[in-house]
């Protein structure tokens, strides 16, 4: 199956990079304007469950990878057929200079948290999606928290060494 | 009337957990809810960046404090499939053992917030008791009573000490012989019944679309299983059986939730029967130099409260390039709960999220 997914794949889109590095994962890249397109594909030839939505910073490329997991549930509500252990990793990769994409919530309702999230770690702003409001953070940051040049030990240092430490009475 | 905005939790009786919601009312009704997670962010997955590949096992237990054995599990499996380290026979049936006592414990304590929501105070004591005694077989196992530590990359830190097996089997007989007890007073309790039929009602489809798993997607009918459709540790080994109900309300959750526990200790009885001997682990490399290839993987189990997944991506150093881990509470509590708040009534709030079975400190991280 994972032979005639592939060329399936292939023959559909053009510039894609495709990989099997294992019987239960293809890893597919994808140029970020096709991306909504495969998701649409994917999820039409029963790939219908978004396990995950992730982001990596490769600082050094300058560059955040979007990763998005999809696996599917089952067809008939007790058959386990292979298809199920099948995991699919589609990456794309987006400038990391005012990072932009395009909302996947149209397609997998469940990316919305997910979406929330990434916007407000690593600052990738999600266009067409109906509420970027932070989700987990109170504070603002200048450099959003999940970056790889935010330095976690130095924000701490910074941040919490001004609170003064409470003096006790002595009676 | 009038429209009028509350909020639920984090400090109220109805809320289990550092997690609130804003509702938009209209009289009893609920037009809008608005999930907050946030009261818990400690920023694991940025501080995983900071320590080796070792260090970081008393850090991901503690992301789920109900239940922090598969998270440590799910860590071991990520780095064992970075590193392509064997497991042996022995230590995928130790470690399917632990995992089921586990699932027991924490499925014990997510009956406790249920019952003592509701009310039943009694069943709620019951719970929390049987719990402490699974707990008591951790702390003799792995020192710790919540927080254990035990699963380990390429195995488990020790083997089960002499006479644990049957100490196993005593504890599970005395909490099996309280399931007429559980039922009589809770399950099959009119009162509950009453109170959780047709509670949050959910139709398959709909729990497909919100990224649904575990008892959620299960009490639709669907027998969509982790241990099942993509077997890790020792599950495909023994013969199980995946319980599912058809309702999809409030019910039908904890009706699987019993039904989990009970199919879970007939499973540990069989892990028990069928344990061949050996090592229980496999050598590392000097953890203080050990240095994971380049690559990233995708692993998953089934936690109890669903799929637990983990993206990790290694650059070939001694940390961990980036985590990301998929909690089952986190669709749960944000989308679904959401969503089935709408036009719920303001009693029922607690129900439809305990009986979602959302744990706030999984959906922060």
């Amino acid at each position: 199956m994972n032979k005639s997914l592939k060329e399936k794949l292939e023959s559909t889109f053009k510039g894609l990079r495709i990989a099997v590095p294992e019987e239960s994962r293809i890893a597919v890249s994808a140029e970020s304007d096709n991306v909504l397109a495969i998701l649409r594909f994917l999820k039409d030839a029963g790939f219908n469950h978004l396990a995950l939505l992730s982001a990596v910073d490769w600082i050094e490329d300058n560059v955040f990878e979007l990763c998005f997991i999809l696996t599917s549930y089952m067809q008939n509500d007790d058959e386990v057929t292979g298809r199920q252990s099948l995991h699919i990793i589609l990456k794309t990769k987006i400038p990391r200079k005012e990072p932009q994409f395009k909302t996947a919530t149209g397609i997998f309702p469940n990316a919305e948290p997910y979406e929330r999230e990434i916007h407000e770690l690593f600052g990738i702003k999600f266009e067409g999606h109906k509420r970027l409001i932070p989700l987990l953070l109170e504070r603002n940051y200048e450099i959003p928290p999940f970056r790889k040049d935010f330095d976690t030990r130095k924000y701490v240092k910074e941040v919490f060494d001004k609170i003064p430490s409470v003096e006790i009475e002595e009676k | 009337m009038r429209e009028l905005e509350l909020y639920f939790g984090p400090q109220h009786l109805g809320m289990v957990g550092n997690f609130s919601i804003t509702l938009k009312v209209e009289g009893d009704r609920i037009l809008e809810a608005q999930a907050n997670p946030g009261y818990l962010h400690r920023g694991f997955e940025k501080l995983m960046e900071y320590r080796t590949w070792i260090q970081n096992f008393p850090l991901v237990c503690r992301i789920n404090v109900v239940e922090p054995d598969h998270i440590e599990m799910i860590y071991a499996m990520a780095v064992e499939k970075l590193a392509q380290i064997e497991v042996p026979e022995r230590a995928h049936f130790v470690r399917s053992i632990y995992l089921e006592l586990a699932r027991v414990g924490s499925h014990l304590f997510g009956l406790w917030a249920y019952a003592n929501m509701l009310g039943f105070d009694t069943v709620a004591q019951w719970a929390m008791y049987h719990r402490d005694l699974i707990l008591d077989l951790f702390e003799e196992l792995t020192g710790g009573r919540v927080y254990h530590i035990y699963i380990w990359p390429g195995g488990v830190r020790r083997d089960f000490p002499p006479g644990f097996k049957d100490k196993i089997v005593n504890t599970l007989h005395s909490i099996g012989g309280c399931v007429p007890d559980y039922d009589s007073t809770f399950f099959n309790n009119r009162l509950f019944y009453e109170r959780a039929n047709g509670i949050g009602q959910l139709t398959r489809e709909q729990a497909k679309q919100w990224g649904a798993t575990g008892q959620t997607l299960r009490a639709t009918g669907m027998k969509f299983d982790i241990r099942k459709v993509e077997p890790y540790a020792a599950y495909d080994k023994v013969d199980w059986d995946v319980p599912v109900r058809e309702d999809g309300d409030a019910y039908s959750r904890v009706w699987v939730i019993r039904d989990e526990m009970i199919e879970s200790v007939h499973m540990i009885f069989k892990l028990l029967d069928d344990m061949p001997e050996g090592p229980v682990y496999n050598r590392i490399p000097n953890p203080f130099k050990w240095k994971v290839p380049k690559g990233d993987a995708y692993v998953r189990c089934e936690s109890s409260r669903g799929e637990l997944g983990l993206y990790m991506v290694s650059n070939g150093e001694d940390k961990p390039y980036r985590v990301h881990f998929r909690t089952p509470s986190y669709p749960n509590g944000l989308i679904t709960l959401e969503k089935l708040l709408e036009n719920a009534s303001i009693a029922d709030v607690g129900n439809i999220m305990i009986s979602l079975y959302v744990v706030a400190p999984e959906i922060d991280r």
